[in-house]
């Protein structure tokens, strides 16, 4: 597994720990009604557990098994490390700062809040696109 | 990597792809508003990145990687021999799940919203059906990869 692709799948693993937690968290507030925050942050936790553990891991394992480029494609195996880095670090500083302020603009909403929750979403859009870019040539039949 | 699951994969990033925007166009919509009509799309990010993209990229992933069928396993030989397309099961069905899993998202992500901001019965007539759509792609996908659920190796 190269590099890169460690980096998605551990991050990924990361988020789908924090996820559980946070869930198990959210269920026991229900219960003791210890945080305001906690009844806010429903839709971030689902936003961790899709975007954050699956679709990541989702991205990280193409970019590992996906049929490589033939030499006269492009003679990066996998493609632009650089553009691979760029796709990581959007998806995940959008996902965070959503999972960040999402739930104080839920709990008192603000402009600078929703502008902070404006470009969470561009971020992750970049990110999709990007990955889409980068791995729109390795979808291709294997060699003989 | 075949062709069905070239075309599953490809439809898949296009669906990621339009479901991040949509994403995107909620989130700018609380900061700079574009109108309530826009809070109609969320169904259709839902639809396309749970369905669309997820859904659809570990179905084409599954196709190409699955063990093979038992077809042509010759017990001598330690490893299947590769018969070619056979192998991975019908893949007429698999082209009919692929049809009916893009139907199904398709019409549920256009016509959902249409309804929602026009009120014609014949749009929620094509929403409702989509979910028809999804059942068949569903079953027919499990059907056609259930076999292919086992131990490598001979003859297991």
């Amino acid at each position: 597994m190269p590099p890169l692709a460690r980096i998605y799948v551990k991050a990924a693993f990361v988020y789908f720990i924090a996820t559980f937690v946070l869930g198990a968290l959210m269920m026991l507030n229900g219960w003791l009604s210890f945080s305001h925050w906690l009844e806010a942050v429903e839709i971030s936790q689902l936003h961790l557990l899709v975007v954050g553990w699956i679709t990541q891991l989702a991205i990280g394992v193409a970019y590992w098994i996906f049929p490589r480029f033939l030499k006269e494609q492009d003679p990066r195996p996998r493609g632009s490390d650089a553009l691979t880095w760029a796709v990581f670090l959007c998806l995940n500083a959008g996902l965070l700062l959503r999972f960040v302020f999402e739930p104080f603009y839920l709990m008192g909403p603000s402009p600078w809040l929703a502008a902070l929750l404006a470009w969470s979403g561009v971020l992750q859009a970049v990110a999709a696109l990007s990955f889409g870019w980068l791995i729109w040539g390795r979808i291709r039949a294997m060699e003989p | 990597m075949p062709a069905t699951t070239r075309a599953f994969v490809k439809a898949s990033i296009l669906y990621l792809g339009l479901g991040a925007l949509l994403g995107a166009l909620l989130l700018v919509n609380r900061w700079v508003p574009l109108g309530s009509a826009i809070l109609a799309l969320k169904a259709s990010h839902v639809q396309f990145l749970v369905v669309g993209w997820l859904t659809q990229l570990i179905l084409g992933v599954a196709w190409w990687l699955f063990p093979p069928l038992q077809i042509g396993l010759r017990p001598d030989l330690p490893l299947p021999v590769r018969r070619g397309r056979t192998q991975r099961g019908r893949e007429p069905l698999f082209w009919a799940a692929f049809v009916c899993l893009n139907v199904g998202v398709l019409l549920q992500a256009v016509f959902a919203p249409l309804y929602s901001w026009t009120q014609i019965g014949l749009f929620n007539f094509l929403a409702g059906i989509s979910g028809l759509f999804l059942v068949v792609a569903a079953v027919a996908s499990v059907v056609n990869l259930w076999g292919r659920v086992r131990e490598l190796g001979r003859g297991k």
